[in-house]
């Protein structure tokens, strides 16, 4: 999506400059200003046309992320209103125990959630692709869970999750497992605990649109290598390996930016399992909830905008990693190119 | 967004790798094996909530073995379920927010979509990056300042608190200026030439054209909207007002030990999203995998 982003906008820019040239060379004009004015009225129209979005955007996106900044730097005082504060407020993040804790258990849910779901999703497209009848059904059926809102799967999952009568510890009871897990009721780190139980949950609501995702990545690999590597005589896992995998690279960066930017703002499926604490013991805690916490309950606007802060450069370092892993290739090959 | 209309599934069945891969009924067999248990992995649990929510007992004892189907089906857990919880007016509630504000967004995303397409205009590309700008500011980075806004304004606890943040964005502007950029141009100078004006043009030939698109962004936008529930907790405590997903989030929350009714309430709230899905499924699953965008 982003990738032909830079490249766009600079090569909108040479166009609207080569245009404006064009204009002010035209002969009928007479004087400059008369010129400038006459390029100007022919294009008064499109200002109707981005000004309200504009204007909607300045109000609704730009002055509250440049108050979130500006409050970041800020602590109420006694008397009315606030005072300068300089870096307090991160240094009360960064002193606070929980916090950190808040942050680990974020990009712990993140990984977690990453590694099981991408290798997951890519197994089972690789499959899909390969279904001779009924693969859209399959499709629809592997998406559901991403049309029923998080909210309404972590309450299904809570009782799932039950451990004396829940469908999971149900099931595992009748495959001759005695030792049951605890699930959402342990805290614990480990593969049997809270954590553990809401990457499952993770897994399978997201695990849809993985597959979808991939599935259009494999439609994106050249014919003529899998053509190819029949002529060589690789067998289907051979392929598989050596052309489909690396082929799909730019899909893998793509998920991995688009989840964890996503895995960062996780809040609605842990909020209703766990309150905004992240019950048990803050095991399910993110950092939007930390975040959501601070400024709704306890108060502290400043605090609670500092995290914002912390919150918003994380996002952007994921996605900008993410832009050099998608751009080096082409990065690589211009410079050969110049060589 | 173009070939929008090619069969996806037509067109590997041609060209893609399975085309050059012989493959026996033995291996067809497994493989059919294999997405079959993970779907019924995604199938169950739905059947095991419903046939829960169907049972009375289920609020006392829940049996130790699952069971996937009710031995005492009634509506008794619906019924209590339904005097508790407002749900019709949540849905209500949901589909106003969510229709203002998808109409909303697809109506201004076209609009500087078409200007940043086809205009020409001094300032062009600061606006553009400005817009794209806003793809990077994550809605959580601005959610408390805009709470405090709305609350100066006198706007908490009110359907405008709800629309008003979700009416333009970046991403939406950005899909349809790529679906404008292929409209030709011959067809709008024609139009400019019949004396047409620029919002005519837009209005008449441009929306039309890009109707795929705009499919696409509706239903992206749709989920987006229908599943949040950060934004809803932070601006309404007016039950009144609940969105369906809210009403549900909180209910999950208060009444947790009744099983049944609980179960109950959540199948009230997803199951006419899946009817819409599975009938809508196939350019749901279409637009997604165009745009590739979700919640």
């Amino acid at each position: 999506m982003s990738g032909d982003m830079s490249d766009l906008v600079a090569r909108q820019a040479h166009h609207e400059v080569a245009e404006m040239d064009r204009r002010l060379a035209a002969p009928h004009a007479r004087t400059l200003f008369e010129r400038a004015a006459k390029t100007f009225r022919g294009t008064l129209v499109w200002y109707w046309f981005i000004g309200p979005p504009f204007l909607l955007i300045l109000l609704f996106v730009a002055y509250p992320t440049f108050e979130t900044f500006w409050d970041s730097f800020f602590a109420q005082s006694d008397g009315a209103g606030q005072q300068f504060v300089g870096l307090e407020q991160y240094r009360r993040l960064g002193a606070s125990d929980v916090f950190w804790q808040v942050l680990g258990n974020t990009i712990l849910l993140g990984a977690a959630y990453l590694l099981i779901a991408i290798p997951l999703a890519t197994v089972l497209a690789s499959l899909l692709n390969r279904v001779r009848r009924g693969a859209t059904t399959l499709k629809v059926i592997y998406f559901l869970p991403q049309l029923t809102s998080s909210v309404a799967v972590a309450i299904m999952f809570n009782y799932i999750f039950q451990p004396d009568w829940g469908l999971l510890n149900g099931i595992l009871r009748q495959l001759g497992i005695d030792d049951l897990p605890l699930w959402l009721a342990d805290p614990r780190f480990g593969f049997t605990g809270s954590r553990a139980a809401v990457t499952l949950l993770a897994v399978w609501t997201g695990i849809g649109y993985f597959i979808l995702i991939v599935l259009a990545g494999l439609q994106g690999i050249q014919a003529d290598l899998y053509d190819a590597a029949a002529i060589d005589g690789a067998n289907g896992l051979q392929t598989w390996w050596h052309i489909t995998l690396p082929g799909l690279r730019p899909t893998f960066i793509f998920l991995i930016m688009t989840g964890l930017v996503d895995a960062l703002a996780r809040f609605g499926d842990l909020w209703t399992l766990g309150g905004p604490g992240g019950a048990p013991a803050r095991s399910l805690q993110t950092i939007v909830m930390f975040m959501f916490q601070a400024g709704f309950e306890s108060g502290d606007i400043n605090l609670a905008a500092a995290t914002a802060v912390v919150f918003f450069c994380l996002v952007l370092i994921v996605t900008l990693i993410a832009f050099r892993g998608l751009l080096a290739r082409e990065f690589a090959a211009q410079r050969s190119g110049r060589a | 967004m173009a070939n929008a209309d090619i069969d996806l599934d037509d067109v590997r069945r041609r060209t893609g790798p399975r085309a050059t891969v012989g493959e026996s009924r033995f291996a067809q067999a497994v493989i059919v094996l294999l997405l079959t248990i993970g779907a019924l992995a995604m199938i169950v649990p739905f059947v095991w909530m419903v046939a829960t929510s169907l049972s009375r007992k289920a609020n006392t004892a829940m049996p130790r073995v699952p069971r996937l189907f009710p031995t005492d089906p009634s509506l008794f857990n619906y019924q209590i379920a339904a005097a508790n919880l407002p749900i019709i007016r949540y849905y209500l509630n949901s589909l106003l927010v969510v229709g203002l504000t998808t109409f909303g967004y697809l109506f201004f995303s076209a609009l500087a979509g078409y200007a940043f397409a086809k205009g020409k205009f001094p300032g062009k590309a600061f606006f553009f990056i400005a817009f794209l700008s806003t793809l990077f500011i994550p809605f959580e980075t601005r959610m408390i300042p805009l709470y405090l806004f709305m609350n100066t304004l006198g706007l908490t606890n009110t359907y405008a608190a709800l629309v008003l943040p979700f009416l333009a964005g970046g991403f939406g502007t950005f899909l349809m200026r790529q679906n404008i950029s292929t409209i030709p141009d011959e067809l709008l100078e024609a139009a400019r030439l019949d004396g047409a004006g620029e919002f005519r043009i837009f209005w008449q030939i441009v929306l039309p054209l890009c109707k795929p698109g705009l499919a696409a962004l509706a239903i992206i936008n749709v989920i987006w909207r229908w599943n949040d529930v950060l934004w809803p907790l932070l601006v309404t405590s007016n039950r009144d007002l609940y969105t369906v997903t809210q009403g549900l989030a909180i209910a999950g929350r208060s009444q947790g030990i009744y099983t049944g009714v609980a179960l109950a309430t959540a199948v009230m709230a997803i199951f006419p999203v899946i009817l819409v899905y599975l009938i809508l499924q196939r350019y749901i699953i279409r637009g997604i995998a165009t745009s590739g965008m979700k919640t």
